[in-house]
Parts: structure tokens; C-alpha cells; sequence
């Protein structure tokens, strides 16, 4: 068995996609408190795993167009080598996590980085950033907006997608 | 420990069996990427044997199993327990093909074959999947670089729409397109009373504007805007306005009703309101370009941009109709109009309405109107425009059947809806209307009107009048009797007193007589104004004392100048002056 006893650092990176505005108009715009619209990618192995619009994505840590992440959480060690990791992501971005599965709402970036951080450490990711779609969308202006929105897509792109063909 | 599980497995066998036995079983979640199974084990079991159940239930050999728990990978001699897992707990499964491919026991074979596209150059027969991993189990792999480089530089998955910007003002500027390409999702919004809440609140609002860089520019450039978002009082009654859209519903009707009256006066009214679409129409391009730069017009202003021509409309009916947009005080932007921007249409409509938003509920509304301001902005803008209007024919039979019929003109002005609740203000405007309409009659009070830059002088007098008010509103009264300086723009004090007064829904009587003056100055201004155009924020004795000019000149007293002097040297007082004007002349 080629499976090391090697710990490798898992760590999350959360940025806040819309700049700190969130922060200011959300209590004014959505009638609660939002700090921060999320975007996390998962770092291990040297590498930022995200998922977007075009699925499975991976670039340097820090290395999206977002740059450098407002937070990062420490979720801990795992034993997962590389390789293992890369057959599990495969196979995630045939199945859950292709291109065509993402949902601004319900299948995002963050559903991604959650599974994979329960994956890799046995970790979820902070709840205020897997709370934050149904958040928006208690609130009847996330309501009012979300045809709007569902027809977005995150994507800051790294274009290193898993599964490719 | 492991062997002790070997007399288990014949009870593991069989799932959903809680036999008590030497361990109690656990049903533990086995999750593989593309799916999840409960697998029914004994809690002491090794990792040998929960393998065997997971081979039989996920159909693959049991060395092709990597189990992970809680960052670790379970290694064969480990037990269950050891690692923890318990009852009800997930255990992640990747299951290796020959080719270190997919799991899943199915299309592992294609997927392996395709795999090998565009990854490293591998010793090792394994394709990776991804295509920037290296051989296996050389950690990190050097063939990467290339792909780091493109993902670097790689800007194209931008096509993300608008989330993919950085930026959320650009966001921003994708929604305000796609609410203004929508007008039926704006009036939704405007509709949501969640919406309606935020904009009751003033604070939050004035938060939301002053947010906005564009506003912070015009706000650097106009510091009456930040005067009247410091106003909470300004600010409820606006949002109230724009808000309440039964409240500017009733308004148009009110205007129609005023409008119809309009059309019994004699002398070609039709050729004025024909005269006002031509007015209307750029206000309301410009009203639409203001949506383009300031989003938060958008979002207030929208239901207001149908008023805005409607209070325009409004001023049809008054004998003056340049008058108010001259006395019409830029009031929230605070004399924005003024030599701010004359240029572009499009910044000047959001500076003097940086809300968007009607201010007409204001205590004074008539001159509050945003329809004014643009329109004032138009005209300044526009010299041309006003010497059209001025000129036209039918706009001088107009001032005449007015200025002859005052009756009809206090009866207009009743019915301006703007008026109706200011019984106080009706009185003085009716008060005044003879003087208004001679000076309407005063070709130099037209000349005045249409030249650009004495409008702008008289925006700036209003705007040094506001700026007066809300620094010193103490002051203002004793100003006012002094004679205050440079208020053609007779809105603008009785705007800038709500400001200043919170309790400004009636007119106090400081405003009446405020307004008094204003009128007094522009029927005075008006006529002085182009020789008065020159002072900014003061005016000479001869456009103060404009009225009691005329008064003595109809009198009888044709020496213009000693009618001055004699003016000045009593400060305005009409008897006085004849006095001095019967002791020094023999007429």
C-alpha cells in the first residue's frame, strides 16, 4: 500500500467576494447582518482547490484573481497523500462536482470546500460561510433577487480543472 | 486486537442485525465521492474486516479501498475504535482502480484511458486525472510549473457574470442595467415592503448614498448634499415620497386637475404644454441618465421619475413659470445646479437630486420639486431653451392674460397640489403675484432668465442663502428683515428652513415671511438681476428695493436714481423715500 503516514496541513481560504459591501449594505439592503458574501478554497498540498462555474479548479494558494483571502481557517491535518486526493477529486468532478452542477445557491463553491474538507480532516468549514445561501434567501430581497443571481456563476478561475477532458 | 474481530464476521455478515455480541454493531456512512452506503459493522472491528463488507457492498477489492476518518487514512491493522469511529459517523472511501482512476467500480477503465490527456509525463502507468499532477507518489510535481503559469495569467474565467468581477460596484452596475432594462423587476422592488423599510430609514439610506464614490464626488463638489443627508428629517419625508407611490399618484392627479384648468385660460395654453413636452423630454433623459450614474436614484428615484415631469408640469400653471425653477431652490442639492456642472446633463440631474427622490412633501415642496431643479439645470444649461420659451409668442399672451386675470392665476395655484397644504404660502404667493407678473412683463427680468450665467449667479445666491440657513438659522429672521441678499430663488430659504427646522412640515412663520422676502427679492432680483447678476451673494440696492422702485416710478417718480438714493438712504421704506424725494425735488 503506498499510503503514508504523512500529515499534510489543511487549511481554508475565505474570501469576501463582494469587497467588504456586504458588510455595509446587507443590513440595509437584506435586513440582516451578512458579513461578507463567501468564496472558499480548500489549500493542501500546496494548492487551492475550488470549485466554480467550470467545475473542479485548482491554482496556487492565493493565486485566484481574488488574491489573497480575507480569512484562513486551520482545518486541520490529514493523512490524504496527493495521488489519493486526485482520485478522489476525480471522481467528485465526474459526479457531484462537474462544471454543469453548479448552483450559485445550493451547489457552490462552498458545498465543495465543505465536502472536501470533511474528506480530507473529518472537518466541516464554519457554518456562517455554508449558512450564507439560505441566509440570503429568507431574506425577500434574496428572494427577489435569485433569479438574478442563479444565473451567475462564481468563478475566479484557476484553470486547472479537475477532470478535464 | 484484530483477531479478536474474527469471530465476528459471521455476525457482521449480516447487515441490520443487532446481535449483541462481543461488540455492539455500529452503522457506520461509507461515502464515496459519488455515493454513500450505511454499512452495519461491529464496533470493535478492524479495518480488515469493515473492508471485506465495503468490497462486497461497493463491488471492489479490498485493496483497491482507502478508507479515511477524520484526516487519517485506516490502515488494515487498525481497529474501528481506534480511530474513533462510532455509530452514525461518516467514513470517506476512495476506491483506487488498477489505473488510479475513478471509483464508483464502474467506467473506471475510460475514465483511466481518457485521463492520461494533458497530464505530466508520468513514470508511472497511473493517469492522473487532474491535468497538473505529477507521478504518483513523488509529492508535489515540477510539471506543474507550466500550468501555474496559465493559471496566473489566466483572466478569461472572468466570463463568470459579474460575480467573476472583483469589483462589486461593478456588480452593481450590472444589476442597476439589468432593474433598467426590467422596469417590471424595479417596481417589484420598489414594491417590497422590505425595500419600503429601508428607505423609512434615514439613516440607513444616507449610509447607502454616501457609500456610493459617485455621490462621495458629488458631495465633495456640493456640500449642500451632505447638508440635507445630515437631515433626517429631509430624508424621512423624502423616502416617504418615493415610497409611497399612492402619495405621487395622487400628486399627478392633482397636477392633471391644475392642468385642466390651465387649458379654459386664453391664449394658446395647448402651445405651452407643448412647449413643456419639449421641456419634459430631455428632463426625462436626463432622468434615465441619472439612473445610469447613480444607483441610488435607481433605486429611489424610479417611482419618482414619473413625478419629476409631473411637477414640472405643476409649474405650468403658475404665472412664473421660470420664476419657481428660478426660486425653485436646488433645495437638497443645495444649489448643485450652480456652476457645478453645466455641461453634463447627466451628473447634474443626480447632484440636484442625489436621492432621486421627490422632496416636494417637504414643508415648502413647491420649490423643492426635483422637476424644478432639473429644469432650472436645463435652462441654465440651455440659454437657448429659455429664450424659446420666452420668446414664443403665445408665452407672452400667456403672462399677459395672467398677470391681467389674477384671479385665475391664485385659482391655478390652489390647485396645485404642491400649494394645498400650504394655505400660509398660497396667501403670500397670491400676494405677490401681481409683482410676480409684472416682473414677468419686465423684459429685463426675461433677459435675466435666459442668460445663463445670471442664472447661475442666482443658483449661487441660493445657495449662499442655504448654506446661511443651516449654518446660522438664528440668523436668518434678522437677516430676512434686513433684507436678505440675493434670494431669487425664493424656494430655496423656505426649503433650507425644513432643513434647518426639523419640525418643517407647516410653514413657521419665519418662513412665511422669508418667503415673503424671497418673492419681494426676486420680483426685485429679477428685474435688478442683470445688473445684480454680477454679485453673488449680494445684491445691489437697486434689485433690493426693485419693488419700491416701481411702486414710486408708478407713482410718479420718474428719476430712477434719486428714487434710489432716496431708497437706500431709508433703508427700503417707500414713505420715507417719498418724503426725501418731495424735500429734494420740486416734483
Amino acid at each position: 500500500m503506498a499510503q503514508s503516514n504523512s500529515s499534510f496541513p489543511v487549511k481554508l481560504y475565505i474570501y469576501d467576494l463582494s469587497r467588504g459591501m456586504a458588510r455595509q449594505l446587507s443590513p440595509v439592503m437584506l435586513g440582516r447582518q451578512l458579513d461578507g458574501i463567501w468564496h472558499t478554497g480548500v489549500v493542501v498540498h500546496g494548492k487551492e482547490f475550488f470549485f466554480g462555474g467550470a467545475g473542479i479548479d485548482n491554482c496556487p494558494p492565493s493565486g485566484t484573481m481574488l488574491g489573497d483571502p480575507d480569512s484562513v481557517v486551520d482545518l486541520g491535518s490529514t493523512e490524504v497523500n496527493e495521488d489519493l486526493f486526485k482520485v478522489y477529486l476525480d471522481s467528485l468532478a465526474e459526479s457531484t462536482y462537474s462544471g454543469d452542477r453548479y448552483n450559485v445557491f445550493e451547489h457552490n463553491c462552498n458545498t465543495f470546500s465543505n465536502d472536501v474538507a470533511q474528506f480530507l480532516t473529518g472537518r466541516k468549514i464554519p457554518s456562517y460561510i455554508t449558512d450564507l445561501p439560505s441566509e440570503i434567501l429568507s431574506t425577500p430581497f434574496g428572494q427577489a433577487l435569485r433569479p438574478l443571481l442563479d444565473s451567475m456563476a462564481i468563478n475566479p478561475g484557476g484553470n486547472n480543472i479537475t477532470g478535464q477532458r | 486486537m484484530a483477531e479478536q474481530g474474527a469471530a465476528d464476521p459471521v455476525n457482521n455478515n449480516n447487515n441490520n442485525k443487532p446481535e449483541a455480541s462481543e461488540g455492539t454493531i455500529i452503522k457506520v456512512t461509507v461515502k464515496t465521492p459519488k455515493d454513500k452506503e450505511e454499512i452495519a459493522i461491529a464496533e470493535d472491528a478492524s479495518v480488515t474486516q469493515f473492508k471485506e463488507e465495503i468490497s462486497k457492498r461497493f463491488k471492489a477489492k479490498q485493496d483497491q479501498l482507502v478508507l479515511i476518518f477524520a484526516g487519517k487514512i485506516l490502515k488494515d491493522g487498525d481497529s474501528l475504535s481506534q480511530h474513533g469511529i462510532k455509530d452514525g459517523l461518516t467514513v470517506h472511501l476512495v476506491i483506487k482502480t488498477a489505473h488510479k482512476a475513478t471509483d464508483g467500480g464502474s467506467t473506471s477503465a475510460s475514465s483511466s484511458a481518457s485521463t492520461q490527456v494533458g497530464s505530466s509525463s508520468t513514470s508511472s502507468p497511473a493517469a492522473n486525472p487532474a491535468s497538473t499532477t505529477g507521478p504518483a507518489g513523488s509529492g508535489p510535481a515540477p510539471t506543474q510549473t507550466p500550468n501555474l503559469m496559465s493559471g496566473f495569467g489566466d483572466l478569461a474565467n472572468l466570463a463568470g457574470l459579474g460575480m467573476g468581477s472583483a469589483n462589486f460596484m461593478e456588480l452593481q452596475q450590472q444589476m442597476q442595467r439589468q432593474l433598467m432594462s426590467n422596469p417590471e423587476m424595479l417596481s417589484q422592488i420598489m414594491e417590497n415592503p422590505l425595500v419600503q423599510n429601508m428607505m423609512s430609514n434615514p439613516d440607513l439610506m444616507r449610509q447607502m448614498i454616501v457609500a456610493n464614490p459617485q455621490m462621495q464626488q458629488l458631495m465633495e463638489r456640493n456640500p449642500e448634499i451632505s447638508h440635507m443627508l445630515n437631515n433626517p428629517e429631509l430624508m424621512r419625508q423624502t423616502m416617504e415620497l418615493a415610497r409611497n407611490p399612492a402619495m405621487m399618484q395622487e400628486m399627478m392627479r392633482n397636477q392633471d386637475r391644475a392642468l385642466s384648468n390651465l387649458e379654459s385660460i386664453p391664449g394658446g395654453y395647448n402651445a405651452l404644454r407643448r412647449m413643456y413636452t419639449d421641456i419634459q423630454e430631455p428632463m426625462f433623459s436626463a432622468a434615465r441618465e441619472q439612473f445610469g450614474n447613480n444607483p441610488f436614484s435607481a433605486l429611489g428615484g424610479a417611482s419618482d421619475s414619473g413625478v419629476q415631469p409631473s411637477r414640472t408640469e405643476n409649474r405650468e400653471p403658475l404665472p412664473n413659470p421660470w420664476g419657481p425653477p428660478n426660486s425653485s431652490n436646488p433645495s437638497e442639492s443645495g444649489g448643485a445646479t450652480t456652476g457645478s456642472t453645466s455641461t453634463s446633463g447627466t451628473t447634474n440631474p443626480s447632484v440636484s437630486n442625489p436621492l432621486g427622490i421627490n422632496p416636494g412633501s417637504l414643508g415648502n415642496g413647491m420649490f423643492n420639486s426635483p422637476g424644478m431643479q432639473s429644469l432650472l439645470q436645463q435652462i441654465s444649461e440651455n440659454p437657448q431653451l429659455m429664450q424659446n420659451m420666452l420668446s414664443a409668442p403665445y408665452m407672452r399672451s400667456m403672462m399677459q392674460s395672467l398677470a391681467q386675470n389674477p384671479e385665475l392665476a391664485s385659482q391655478v395655484m390652489v390647485n396645485n397640489p404642491l400649494f394645498a397644504g400650504n394655505p400660509q404660502l398660497q396667501e403670500q404667493f397670491r400676494a405677490q403675484l401681481p409683482v410676480f407678473l409684472q416682473q414677468m412683463q419686465n423684459p429685463e427680468a426675461l433677459s435675466v432668465m435666459t442668460n445663463p450665467r445670471a442664472m447661475q449667479a442666482l443658483m449661487q445666491i441660493q445657495q449662499g442663502l442655504q448654506t446661511l440657513q443651516t449654518e446660522a438659522p438664528g440668523l436668518m429672521p434678522s437677516l430676512m428683515t434686513g433684507g436678505i441678499p440675493g434670494v431669487p430663488t425664493g424656494g430655496a430659504a423656505p426649503a433650507e428652513n425644513p432643513a434647518s427646522s426639523p419640525s418643517s412640515a407647516t410653514t413657521s412663520p419665519a418662513q412665511q415671511q422669508l418667503m415673503q422676502q424671497m418673492l419681494q427679492m426676486f420680483a426685485g432680483g429679477g428685474g435688478g438681476g442683470s445688473g445684480g447678476a454680477g454679485s453673488a451673494t449680494t445684491q445691489t440696492p437697486e434689485v433690493r428695493f426693485q419693488t419700491q422702485l416701481e411702486q414710486l416710478s408708478a407713482m410718479g417718480f420718474i428719476n430712477r436714481e434719486a428714487n434710489l438714493q432716496a431708497l437706500i438712504a431709508t433703508g427700503g421704506d417707500i414713505n420715507a423715500a417719498i418724503e426725501r424725494l418731495l424735500g429734494s425735488q420740486p416734483s
